[in-house]
């Protein structure tokens, strides 16, 4: 009994994400180029934003996280911003590569929590 | 004082450490002085743990900004209730956390069954084990002691953090996490001492229902924190976070009522090994997903060593109990068999089945991004779909079991007897869904489904209770005898208003976004909001911006609500400060967020209307008072299983 109910489990799992697709990527602006499609963009803020994202539009540049690297990518931003929002801040953001800008799903963005778990010590 | 600190956590560390040892040695070679010996270690190791909390929090009160810990996470002018809080307000601090609450929660349950004898002394070295490793994580990876030369000023604690439901939030999860550690000891214990039978149960019984009751309350006081104060309209967004707590408080769910199965019938005995096994390992899981940084979520921090030791020593854990189990598979077998599919013990495997299978997706859901990581070398999430239709496909059955549990007899139910049971609440789904269908809230299918789930449980509970009452002539002598049930059924009824709640609010909620002009109006499901005017003031520590905003239904003006936002200087940043009116009509909220004030003077405002979303938060007191009628001490029952389990 116990094993059928985990093959139903199992099956209504596999119905889901052969349906919904199973899940969506995410990726550093330095990885944007080989995608296509929806993706979540995750990366840190630089300096130099522009626009409103409410009327036309939030532009805002991001980087890869970690150790530096030149890869950037511009972000076009609309819906509401995160209170956290701002340059130095990781975020994550949902949205298409076109023509070069990435297009943001509306309300898309979250900004991660400063850290305050920090590493140990050294 | 940072030296004494240290000390009493070297002190802890070594006492813990003997108690494992001593422990271990004394329960194989039945050594009556060592194992009391090992015992009084564990009671000690409280008493050093306590007076390095102690230590930790007269410097944030004395806001000693020469404890680098102190100087992270305050700053001189923070309120002395929020410097205290500060002492979980970081990783190091939240470790002590939990070794305080373990060693305080392991000398009282130690104690209370110290006749247990051959229980207990198995127990102590497992309880040992834990505080062993969390003694040496405070010791030698991540301690609070760390000193430096002290700064102008501390850090200060993030704004969203400084309101009253962060000082609860925390310890209170805590309280719970920490506290599935004891049924697991027990559990454990039992296994290695070989006395499987459902004496370890019962001592453990209230423990459990009292942790699973903090670690629920923690999770709503933390949701109702995120709606009011980080106020994106939401109060749960599947957060790797979030989910940390929800799993291990699902295995616990189930491990709560499987065990009355193995307490009237002796069978599941293995199932509740292996879900108080996956209670704890969760919790440990838990602790580990939100101090590594491993899974990106909105409270990632940075990637921390601390992560590959919390690794190993889940690894460590999930062996031990997997190990053991399966070595003493032959004690567990039942007494009994399950006679029938359609038999109280058949809804209480459904029951498991259901509440494990929606805690692993969810564990899935949490652990996609490492493992597709892993596999595929791309980091892979899922979201909010994912989750949600696992929580439709899982949990609107568990609602249903919820009213077939309590009135399916025990062994085999005949299907007629069923039928005249199930009649009233059958009946009160029907007609519920069909006036529901008939007002117009038939558009969302989950909502439907659980709305009319809903009347089906509420119809059980409430023959239960006319039944027992009119067969013991009054409800509070029902109560007073049947506590465990009937605390339970009240609890049952707080997961209904939970589940009215969340479906209200999510499945027939309202959102629109628009930028007003001052004078001019947006309309959301019968609502008028006209943005007034706005104004600045001075607070004291921030700049409070906030506009004024008139809400009016049918033409008569039912309140001002005044959505905005608050810079503070010295953290250089800025927070949403919502602003939200409760309809007693609806029971809902009209939540309202300034999105964004342009220079012009134009207010983008976020309007979400939220039916029956009071009914979550009300849940909460009942949750709290069933559960506390179900804990509560029944001197009667007390002997009767004091004659079943008497021991030398």
């Amino acid at each position: 009994m116990i094993a059928l109910s985990v093959a139903a489990v199992l099956a209504l799992f596999i119905i889901y994400t052969s349906i919904a697709g199973a899940g969506t990527p995410q990726i550093q602006p330095s990885q944007l180029a080989a995608q296509h499609g929806d993706v979540m963009l995750v990366g840190t803020v630089v300096p130099g934003m522009s626009g409103d994202a409410h009327q036309g539009g939030l532009h805002f540049t991001l980087e890869d996280d970690g150790p530096a690297n030149a890869a950037r990518t511009h972000v076009l931003y609309t819906g509401s911003v995160p209170d956290l929002f701002k340059v130095g801040r990781h975020v994550v953001v949902e949205g298409t590569l076109r023509n070069g800008v990435f297009v943001a799903k509306p309300g898309s963005l979250v900004t991660k929590c400063p850290s305050k778990y920090t590493p140990a010590k050294t | 004082m940072a030296a004494l600190g240290r000390a009493a956590l070297l002190l802890s560390f070594g006492l813990a450490v003997y108690a494992l040892v001593a422990g271990s040695l004394a329960a194989r070679q039945k050594k009556r002085r060592l194992a009391l010996s090992a015992q009084n270690a564990l009671l000690s190791a409280f008493g050093t743990t306590l007076v390095a909390a102690l230590v930790l929090w007269s410097a944030l009160a004395r806001r000693d900004l020469s404890f680098v810990y102190v100087a992270q996470h305050i700053s001189k002018s923070l309120p002395t209730g929020y410097a205290l809080s500060a002492f979980w307000g970081g990783q190091e601090g939240s470790l002590l956390l939990w070794l305080l609450i373990l060693t305080a929660y392991s000398a009282l349950a130690v104690f209370l069954n110290r006749r247990n004898r051959d229980l207990v002394v198995w127990t102590v070295p497992v309880l040992a084990g834990v505080a062993t490793f969390f003694a040496f994580m405070l010791c030698f990876v991540s301690s609070p002691f760390e000193t430096a030369a002290a700064p102008a000023d501390g850090a200060g604690m993030v704004p969203s953090l400084q309101n009253p439901y962060m000082l609860a939030h925390p310890p209170l999860l805590y309280l719970g996490y920490v506290g599935l550690t004891i049924p697991f000891a027990f559990g454990m214990g039992a296994l290695l001492s070989r006395r499987t039978d459902e004496r370890w149960l019962v001592a453990t019984r209230r423990w459990t229902l009292a942790a699973w009751t903090f670690l629920g309350v923690g999770q709503l006081l933390g949701a109702h924190w995120a709606y009011v104060e980080i106020g994106w309209g939401g109060y749960y967004a599947w957060d790797p976070v979030e989910n940390a707590a929800l799993m291990p408080w699902l295995a616990a769910t189930a491990f709560l009522h499987s065990v009355m199965i193995q307490e009237k019938r002796g069978m599941l005995k293995v199932w509740n090994m292996v879900l108080v096994a996956l209670a704890f390992n969760l919790s440990v899981f838990g602790t580990f997903l939100t101090r590594s940084g491993v899974v990106n979520s909105i409270h990632s921090f940075s990637q921390s060593p601390i992560g590959g030791w919390f690794l190993g020593f889940i690894v460590m854990c999930v062996v031990f109990s997997v190990g053991l189990i399966y070595w003493r598979l032959p004690l567990l077998r039942a007494r009994t068999k399950l006679e029938s599919l359609v038999s109280r013990e058949a809804t209480f495997l459904y029951n498991n089945l259901l509440l494990v299978a929606l805690c692993l997706t969810i564990l899935w859901g949490v652990t996609y991004p490492l493992l597709t990581q892993a596999v595929r070398g791309t980091t892979r999430s899922v979201s909010k779909p994912y989750y949600d239709f696992f929580l439709h496909s899982f949990g609107l059955p568990l609602l249903l079991l919820m009213g077939i549990g309590p009135l399916v007899a025990w062994r085999r139910a005949s299907l007629r007897a069923l039928g005249r049971t199930f009649f009233i609440p059958i009946v009160a789904a029907v007609i519920t869904g069909a006036a529901l269908i008939a007002v117009g809230l038939g558009s969302s299918t989950p909502g439907l489904l659980a709305y009319t789930f809903s009347a089906f449980v509420a119809a059980s509970i409430v023959l239960e209770f006319t039944r027992g009452t009119r067969a013991t002539g009054s409800l509070t002598k029902l109560v007073a005898r049947n506590r465990r049930r009937y605390g339970g059924y009240l609890v049952h009824a707080a997961i209904l208003l939970l589940a009215i709640g969340i479906a209200g609010s999510s499945a027939y909620q309202t959102v629109r976004e628009k930028g007003l002009k001052q004078g001019q109006s947006m309309q959301v499901a019968g609502y008028t909001l006209t943005y007034e005017s706005i104004g600045t003031t001075a607070e004291a520590n921030a700049q409070a911006t906030r506009a004024v905003v008139d809400v009016s239904r049918g033409g008569k003006h039912v309140a001002t609500l005044h959505p905005g936002k608050n810079f503070y200087p010295v953290e250089n940043q800025v927070s949403n400060e919502v602003s939200i009116y409760h309809d007693p009509r609806n029971l809902g909220d009209v939540f309202t967020i300034a999105d964004g004030i342009d220079r012009n003077g134009t207010l983008f405002l976020k309007v979400l209307v939220k039916p029956l979303v009071n009914l979550v938060w009300a849940a909460g007191f009942v949750f709290v008072f069933g559960a506390l009628v179900a804990m509560w001490p029944d001197a009667v029952e007390q002997r009767r299983l004091a004659v079943r389990y008497a021991t030398t």
